[in-house]
């Protein structure tokens, strides 16, 4: 695993990425200084797969902690719904649980990076979301390196995002670049593309929250409430492109007008990137619309996207 | 039959006469002094040796492998050799004493308790490794915190060493001399009573020697079985 082209700032909140076997967990290896390399952070570090060592739950929640971290660590755990467990052997829990009380010991100490190599796998699907929020609140103004898998919770994690191929870092930048626009097709097969944008909730409508992030007015699937600041990921695929002047028929709640900036191709489709104000969103269509609509930079355009294809997460 | 018969009345009237007394209460003091000392001394000889992936370690850990199999008669001689009035350690006047069992059996069983720990240290899970290196522990709490996790395995070296110890009868009679009231042990002692045909007092003293190893073992097993519970 090469540190080529890794770099970090204290306090960044810094995502990687990468398909299996690509050196992610070698790379945050590196950073905590295991085997024969040097530290790089002075890091709290939670492994990949949970561990359960011999004794109760409480014990294995307190290891290594000072008093302070060890109380810090049962408000944690109570957080996390495991505060019942504890007086439990460690072995006979669940691997959800014991990821739990390994998450919360590791969140309860006082070093000045936060490591966690995939904190949300071992966990029901449901509660991926409310523990990844506990976990950045937990990590606070700490900088912290977390590998994951999900694009929603690497956007409540991180602000930058590190795509990590073949033992090398394949593209670092911010969240939303990289999501919006990935620097090759590896990097774009890997993360997907996604638009990612920042803003708040101004009202409520069942399922759905408008909100306003710059220029644009957005409706999205949320559970935050009014006044909330959100992350908005819009799926490049979800957004449809139509020749300006047509009004597209359908039950896309967000459509915006604006134009064309840039086309980009993107394994076997073309990632087109619109303007709209200050503002812009990327989609991703087959060169057969592109020819059709005869889209090229600088023309006219009107973008859709359904609003449950939005997903507004709250930090 | 009626002879098998004979023995065994026999060994139940020798077992009534409760001479054999001083002989157990020998083979109680050396045996447990040996395991414990083994225990004292191969902990951290294991731990070392399971911990490192040196040259060293590698060299000491073929030596482990090998003392597990010494042949006791072989470790006897050599401690013969040592503690002979014109040996190195002649002077010290250990030959023949209960010290000079100890000292043999202390041999015998270190290999197997450090072996053992080392295997098991060496054998602990990466993820173990992983989580173990983030709570960034004092190097003595972490040591005591490996030596926690292969629990199962020191209590498994512990009871293979006893086993090694209790039975064994070449080293002790070559450096302790089967002298009776000060160097006889239940091993020894059966081999004595067998070469001068009184079998009964063979089988007795055998049948002292499996109640002892039984209870111990009972002991042994109980902390292995809490152990091994989920």
């Amino acid at each position: 695993m090469t540190l080529d082209g890794f770099g970090f700032d204290s306090g960044d909140h810094l995502v990687i990425f990468g398909p299996n076997g690509a050196g992610k967990s070698s790379l945050l290896r590196r950073l905590i200084g295991f085997g024969d390399f040097d530290p790089i952070l002075n890091a709290a570090y939670l492994p990949q797969k949970p561990y359960a060592f011999r004794g109760t739950a409480e014990l294995n929640l307190t290891l290594g902690l000072t008093e302070t971290e060890a109380a810090r660590a049962m408000d944690l755990a109570d957080g996390l719904g495991v505060s019942g467990v504890l007086a439990s052997e460690a072995r006979v829990l669940s691997g959800g649980e014991l990821q739990r009380l390994n998450l919360a010991r590791v969140l309860a100490r006082s070093e000045e990076w936060v490591i966690l190599d995939e904190p949300l796998a071992p966990l029901d699907v449901r509660d991926r979301e409310r523990v990844a929020g506990l976990i950045a609140e937990a990590i606070g103004d700490r900088g912290s390196v977390i590998v994951t898998h999900h694009r929603e919770s690497a956007a409540i994690f991180g602000d930058k995002v590190v795509v990590v191929v073949d033992g090398a870092v394949a593209q670092q930048g911010p969240i939303r670049e990289v999501f919006s626009l990935p620097a090759s097709e590896v990097v774009a097969a890997v993360v997907g593309v996604s638009n990612v944008l920042s803003g708040e909730v101004q009202r409520r409508e069942g399922v759905l929250g408008l909100i306003l992030a710059g220029d644009l007015e957005i409706w999205a699937r949320t559970e935050c409430d009014v006044g909330d600041v959100v992350k908005l990921l819009i799926p490049a695929e979800s957004v449809t492109v139509f020749a300006s002047g047509g009004t597209p028929v359908g039950s896309a709640r967000n459509r915006w007008d604006g134009v064309i900036g840039e086309l980009r191709p993107a394994a076997s489709l073309v990632e087109v990137l619109v303007e709209i104000g200050r503002s812009s969103v990327v989609a991703l269509v087959t060169q057969g619309s592109v020819d059709g609509l005869g889209l090229a930079p600088s023309v006219g355009v009107t973008v859709a996207v359904k609003a449950s294809a939005v997903r507004a997460i709250g930090r | 039959m009626s002879f098998l018969w004979e023995v065994v009345t026999e060994s139940l009237s020798f077992l009534a006469e409760a001479s054999f007394w001083p002989v157990l209460g020998l083979t109680l003091a050396v045996t447990l002094a040996a395991t414990t000392l083994a225990v004292v001394f191969g902990i951290p000889v294991g731990m070392w040796t399971g911990e490192r992936n040196t040259k060293p370690s590698r060299f000491l850990l073929v030596l482990l492998n090998t003392g597990m199999g010494m042949p006791p008669v072989l470790a006897g001689v050599l401690v013969l050799l040592l503690l002979w009035g014109s040996g190195p350690l002649g002077s010290w006047g250990l030959l023949f004493t209960p010290l000079a069992m100890v000292l043999v059996q202390f041999l015998l069983a270190l290999p197997i308790v450090a072996g053992v720990i080392a295997g098991a240290v060496r054998t602990l899970p990466t993820l173990a490794n992983e989580h173990i290196a983030s709570l960034r522990l004092s190097r003595k709490a972490e040591r005591r915190l490996k030596l926690a996790e292969v629990r199962p395995a020191v209590i498994t070296a512990v009871a293979a060493a006893f086993g090694r110890v209790v039975s064994e009868v070449g080293a002790v009679l070559i450096v302790g001399g089967n002298i009776k009231g000060e160097t006889r042990v239940l091993t020894t002692a059966i081999v004595q009573e067998s070469r001068q045909g009184n079998l009964g007092a063979a089988l007795g003293f055998g049948l002292i020697l499996l109640v002892f190893s039984l209870s111990i073992n009972v002991w042994l097993t109980r902390f292995q079985l809490r152990e091994s519970a989920p």
